[in-house]
């Protein structure tokens, strides 16, 4: 039962980012026509805010991991800096691409290389694309997770760099909807809900994800030292 | 009645297929990968009579020895 938690996280996960969809298209309050462009594709918002948080919380992982498996060579740590960066490359792909699809549909543009939110939140996502594809292409050893253990601690810099970059450059991505820290943010309570949901959901599921990629990277590191000793390494 | 906007609507259906479909490629192949590295790692295991402790036990020594590495 215990080994299986993972998969359960990701089953009830998954149950409520549906749930998220359904409310999202039918129970949550449309907004005003007249102020936006494209009032239906504003729906996206209760799934590209919820994965965006899901990324930060990645994001959060990897830097942790890479923190302690630079510092205190930890092999937890480095566990969770490969979770980190699968989840992180996910949702930070499914916020681009929400967002992408939204801007299109309310901007007329899916992209705006002049925004600073944009660009910054798309360099995490390559950066997690970067960690990803490097680790797959580079054998295991000290030297590979310590260069990509510098990057996950470096790379960190972008995510405070993004959540503030709405508050002091508001170019074209809109200004924070909650916790705002004045009346301009405030949500219908029924569009706070579903977001909420939302951002529940998303959270359990990567949380699954995460345990699920830790346990798949001690498994290796396990079959790996099996083969070692098989083949009289040790 | 409300009128329905078709384009944002197509937009939108495009947005959540897209997402849905990542997230379920990236969950089954998440799942699927661990499944098979779990069954790979039985037989090896039974082919040569040791237990998870025991291989736990040695998946520790390596990476103890590759950290040394790191310190030499």
């Amino acid at each position: 039962m215990r080994g299986r938690v993972p998969e359960m996280l990701l089953g009830v996960g998954f149950l409520g980012i549906m749930t998220t969809l359904y409310l999202g298209l039918n129970w949550a309050p449309s907004v005003s026509i007249n102020a936006f462009e494209s009032p239906a594709a504003q729906r996206i918002f209760y799934w590209h805010v919820p994965s965006a948080w899901a990324a930060f919380i990645a994001f959060g992982v990897l830097f942790v991991g890479s923190a302690l498996w630079f510092f205190k060579r930890s092999p937890m740590g480095w566990r969770l800096h490969v979770a980190g960066t699968e989840a992180s490359l996910a949702c930070g792909l499914m916020a681009v691409w929400s967002g992408c699809v939204w801007g299109a549909a309310e901007w007329g543009t899916p992209w705006d290389w002049t925004d600073v939110r944009l660009n910054t939140f798309g360099l995490l996502t390559l950066l997690a694309l970067f960690l990803v594809l490097g680790r797959q292409s580079q054998p295991d050893g000290v030297e590979t997770r310590d260069t990509f253990s510098t990057f996950g601690l470096f790379g960190f810099v972008l995510v405070p760099l993004t959540y503030i970059a709405t508050r002091i450059w508001q170019i074209r991505h809109p200004g924070p909807v909650i916790a705002a820290g004045d009346d301009s943010g405030s949500l219908q309570s029924e569009m706070s809900l579903v977001l909420l949901i939302g951002a529940l959901s998303f959270t359990v599921f990567i949380i699954g994800h995460m345990l699920i990629s830790m346990r798949i990277t001690h498994l290796e590191q396990r079959l790996e030292s099996v083969q070692k000793s098989l083949d009289g390494g040790n | 009645m409300e009128e329905i906007n078709l384009e944002g609507t197509v937009y939108l259906t495009v947005a959540y297929l897209g997402m849905i479909a990542g997230l379920a490629i990236w969950t089954w192949t998440v799942v699927v990968r661990s499944r098979s590295i779990e069954q790979r790692l039985a037989a090896v295991e039974d082919s040569i009579g040791l237990d998870a402790e025991q291989a736990d036990n040695v998946a520790e020594q390596s990476v103890a020895e590759t950290s040394d590495d790191a310190t030499d």
